[in-house]
């Protein structure tokens, strides 16, 4: 009795079937056309593609470099393994050495920058797609290393069709690699093309390869992939580039599923903390969450894929509804990562070989490397000398609109103030006492004087209703005339951030988005106050400020406008004050005295 | 002249660009498809499932799979709706579940109301089989990525091959031994059972099938059941033809009846009568505690403290092994096996009977969690 032989296979009689297919002669002339197509775009965007290695080479994982500098996208499940110098592989067979820039823990994403062997030469870049159009049906092609399999660096091509888009993930390994708002492709990805990019037929990058589902069939490829949206990447790329050790964000609140049973869902909001944004912003238990940076709220997953795509603290519209009324506003996220995550548990694909991971001989080598020279250590960062990098570089296009560094002497500033309804003439004066001290002073209509930085923290508020507009001046002059070393710490690039410039008119606002300017942020820490100044990424200029006087409480937002040149320096000739949710009201600076 | 050859080119290629609109395609079948949960959630078994519409009215076609076993199915419609439904009929031969979506103060037998996007089933399954080497899309809430209005995932893949379906597991665990179409994409993943796969244009084609592995190449098979589809099957005595077709068109009615099949039993093999010790371990050793009297067992001469290590000459490890290797078996089976007793080796003829009146339960039940 041969019991264990009642499983025949299919397939021999399959292999017979294929064999016997009628052949058709000729071959569609479309197909031809697609086929070239098909490769000139491989072609196109394989040299870009990086096999991103432990230092000295092995297999490990993938990547693709995203402008002529040599920076280039991965996963942090890849680099965590090897930071911060490791190897780089490109398709020329050449092994590069690379430097970890910046990193994104939770959102699986690490930034790298391969150094040329010739300084100055110029890497194969590809150039990034928008992943909001890509749809469900959508050709893709996947680029990258699978299984380590190629040791000249040449990547394997692999085609496919995207399975679904807006997909949500969640953490695979301590809190981290959470996939929010992804790419879901039967493009097949293996370990080893974790990193590697997902293209459209067009050739531009959509997304970073690094997830599937994989159940019981093992750690390859099921069919079911899954990519991090390169729009997600862009909200990121700015805080990447300036070596920040990133973190997601939450809105400080709980939002359920209205009705669960019932036919339609709808999202209310539930638990709100009161150290929150949303919660000064006015937003209560029960109402209705209508639409959150610009997409409709309809579902749970729908929420987490959206606060799944932004840094911790960029503001961004949020509409919900009480009662009748519908209601605008902008709400600050807070930061997700209460304490630290180091590294990831297993993760998914894990990374081809594991077996060559560097021992330590090669870490000592690494140092030697020159990546290594573009390495900083500091806390919170994921490398400080990029973030060294990108002040220089905001400050430095910041001073082609003036160079204020010699004008430390007294400042006084004449013009006129429309504020906390009343109008009338306006005197700034801020100069530096002798002991150390600054001498505050700002007269609209009364006077309103401080002194920095042993004002009690009430002081500090003033004048009242402002949030603390003195104190956010004072930090202005400071900023302008001493850069970095007017202020006693944090110091620092911030990343990028939108920034969203209020109507000149004041009317109340009905689209935030479309007020959205993106900004290289400078965060500077000056008599314990923090303040974030925004630089207009377009031309470098200094358009915005919130100064946080008090913990826990909004911020003065400062919007600098009408700049005009005054002796040879672009000066802001309107400066309009934004607390919380008000208009604190608008001044005119129409005279500057501003002494060395 | 000119302007119509410009136009002529233009048109040439804007349906080349319409050979392939997959995106719209998948835009076109997904409100036709429907996101079902139900019964299972533990270790292996998948508690959701996918469906098709195949009814203004609310009929859903599936395969037939645990998940269904439930006194409610709670579906998601495309655009998010979610509703309840119940099981119309189930008939595992032809691995297929008709259900029907259940609207509030109406009787299931009742019009719903509803008037749903669904597949004309009947005109598709009319349609000439596909063919090896064509193009197929798949579409299923595969590994519940989906919920409420959330898309589908839309599989591209070709079809390897018409063929019989002989690969199986015991008679419970796959009763379907009709024609398949094998797809060389991984299209059953858990969940994919009951979602359509269509054509490049979106025709249905078929319903995509469980997850079976083949147990000699240890691959797992990507297959779906032809719309059209035909088993010989026993009826009692008699030899009947069943067709999916009929199944649905009676099912519809409420008319149809499931074929009487062998009882259950045959899944966990011929009634033997031992009493393990208990199953502890991942690998129990399958050491004999008792054995009830009067059972097969006890008429072979089996005895407390025998360890079984061998049948019919295979190497058993395991409580779970010895299991597993009886399922393949029936009432009248006579196995050989070598038991270790003390320190010798004895062989024992067992001759495997009829479970007595209450069979054992043929699934697992389910965990604490």
């Amino acid at each position: 009795m041969k019991l264990h032989h009642l499983i025949p296979l299919p397939f021999l009689a399959l292999l017979g079937i294929v064999a016997a297919l009628p052949r058709s002669s000729a071959v569609d002339p479309d197909v031809v056309k697609a086929e070239k197509e098909r490769l000139a775009i491989v072609a196109k965007v394989r040299p870009a593609v990086v096999a991103v290695c432990p230092f000295g080479g092995g297999g490990h994982g993938s990547g693709v470099i995203i402008d002529p500098e040599g920076y280039a996208l991965t996963n942090f499940h890849v680099t965590a393994d090897v930071s911060p110098v490791m190897s780089a592989g490109l398709a020329d067979g050449i092994l590069y050495d690379a430097v970890l820039v910046g990193q994104d823990k939770i959102g699986d994403v690490a930034l790298i920058k391969l150094v040329p062997k010739k300084e100055g030469t110029p890497f194969p870049f590809v150039a990034l797609g928008d992943s909001d159009k890509v749809q469900a049906g959508d050709w893709s092609l996947a680029m990258g290393n699978p299984f380590g399999l190629s040791t000249d660096f040449t990547p394997t091509v692999t085609y496919g069709l995207v399975s679904g888009v807006n997909r949500y993930q969640p953490p695979a390994g301590g809190g981290t690699l959470e996939y929010t708002d992804c790419i879901q492709i039967d493009t097949s990805i293996n370990p080893g093309n974790s990193g590697g990019p997902l293209f459209n037929m067009k050739g531009e990058l959509i997304g970073i390869n690094g997830r599937g589902s994989f159940d019981k069939r093992g750690r390859v490829n099921s069919g079911v992939g899954y990519a991090i949206s390169i729009n997600q990447i862009k909200n990121f790329l700015g805080h990447f580039k300036a070596g920040l050790d990133t973190d997601h964000a939450t809105l400080g609140a709980t939002v359920e599923t209205e009705n669960e049973d019932g036919s339609l869902s709808e999202m209310k909001f539930g638990t709100i903390l009161e150290e929150a944004d949303v919660f000064r912003r006015g937003v209560k238990p029960g109402d209705k969450l209508i639409s959150f940076a610009g997409r409709p709220m309809t579902s749970t997953n729908q929420y987490k894929n959206i606060l799944g795509i932004f840094p911790k603290e960029w503001r961004l519209p949020l509409s919900y509804r009480r009662e009748n009324s519908r209601k605008e506003t902008l709400v600050r996220l807070m930061g997700n990562m209460d304490t630290p995550v180091d590294r990831p548990q297993p993760m998914q694909p894990r990374p081809g070989q594991p077996g060559q991971r560097p021992a330590d001989p090669t870490k000592e080598k690494a140092k030697r490397s020159p990546a290594f020279k573009l390495f900083k250590e500091k806390k919170g960062y994921a490398n400080w000398y990029f973030n060294e990098v990108e002040q220089k570089r905001t400050l430095d296009a910041f001073h082609k609109h003036g160079d204020f560094a010699g004008l430390t002497g007294a400042w006084a500033i004449e013009g006129t103030f429309n504020a906390n309804d009343r109008k009338g003439p306006l005197a700034l004066a801020i100069a530096d006492g002798s002991d150390g001290t600054i001498d505050a002073k700002l007269t609209m209509n009364v006077p309103f004087a401080i002194k920095m930085p042993t004002a009690e923290r009430l002081q500090l508020q003033l004048p009242d209703n402002s949030g603390g507009l003195l104190a956010a001046l004072t930090h202005w002059r400071r900023l302008l005339t001493m850069g970095e070393k007017g202020f006693t710490q944090g110091f620092s690039h911030g990343g990028m951030e939108p920034v969203y410039p209020p109507p000149a008119d004041g009317k109340p606002v009905e689209d935030w988005a479309k007020l959205r300017v993106d900004c290289d942020v400078i965060r500077a820490n000056y008599a314990g106050i923090e303040g974030k100044w925004y630089f207009d990424r377009k031309d470098a200029k200094l358009i915005a400020a919130e100064v946080q006087v008090l913990r826990d409480e909004d911020p003065c937002e400062l919007y600098f406008s009408e700049f005009k040149a005054v002796d040879g320096r672009t000066l802001p000739h309107r400066v309009d004050i934004r607390w919380g949710d008000k208009n604190y009201g608008s001044l005119s600076f129409t005279k500057f005295d501003l002494k060395k | 002249m000119r302007l119509f050859v410009i136009a002529l080119s233009a048109f040439l290629v804007s349906s080349a660009g319409a050979a392939d609109p997959f995106p719209s395609v998948a835009a076109k079948v997904n409100p036709k498809v429907v996101k079902l949960f139900g019964a299972g959630g533990f270790r292996g078994v998948a508690n959701y499932g996918s469906g098709i519409l195949i009814s203004a009215d609310g009929h859903i076609l599936t395969a037939a799979s645990q998940m269904l076993d439930s006194a409610e199915i709670v579906v998601h419609l495309a655009d998010g709706r979610k509703m309840k439904a119940a099981v119309l009929v189930t008939e595992p031969i032809l691995d297929s579940a008709l259900l029907k979506i259940k609207v509030e103060g109406k009787k299931l037998d009742e019009p719903t109301g509803l008037d749903l996007e669904h597949f004309d089933y009947f005109e598709a399954a009319k349609r000439p089989k596909a063919q090896p080497g064509d193009w197929i899309l798949g579409f299923s809430n595969q590994f519940e990525i989906a919920m409420r209005d959330e898309h589908f995932s839309i599989q591209k893949g070709v079809i390897m091959a018409y063929t019989k379906m002989h690969g199986r597991r015991g008679v419970f665990d796959f009763p379907y031994q009709g024609d398949v179409y094998v797809i060389d994409q991984i299209t059953n993943n858990p969940g994919a059972a009951g979602g359509p796969l269509t054509d490049r244009k979106g025709n249905l084609l078929g319903i995509i099938g469980k997850e079976i592995k083949n147990t000699l190449s240890e691959t797992w098979m990507n297959y779906a059941i032809p719309l059209a589809a035909e088993v010989e099957t026993k009826d009692g005595d008699k030899t009947v033809t069943l067709s999916l077709p009929k199944f649905v068109e009676l099912g519809m009615k409420g008319q149809y009846k499931p074929v009487k099949r062998p009882e259950t039993v045959a899944s966990v093999g011929g009634y033997h009568g031992v009493i393990f010790v208990p199953n502890v371990l991942e690998k129990t050793p399958p050491y004999v505690e008792d054995v009830v009297t009067g059972s097969p067992a006890d008429k072979a001469g089996l005895r407390a403290d025998d360890l079984v290590s061998f049948i019919d000459g295979e190497p058993i490890y395991s409580i779970k092994m010895f299991h597993d290797y009886l399922k393949r078996t029936s009432a009248g089976t006579k196995l050989r096996l070598e038991v270790r007793r003390g320190e010798n080796l004895q062989t024992v003829e067992l001759t495997l009977g009829e479970y007595p009146a209450k069979p054992l339960p043929a699934k697992p039940t389910e965990p604490k969690k």
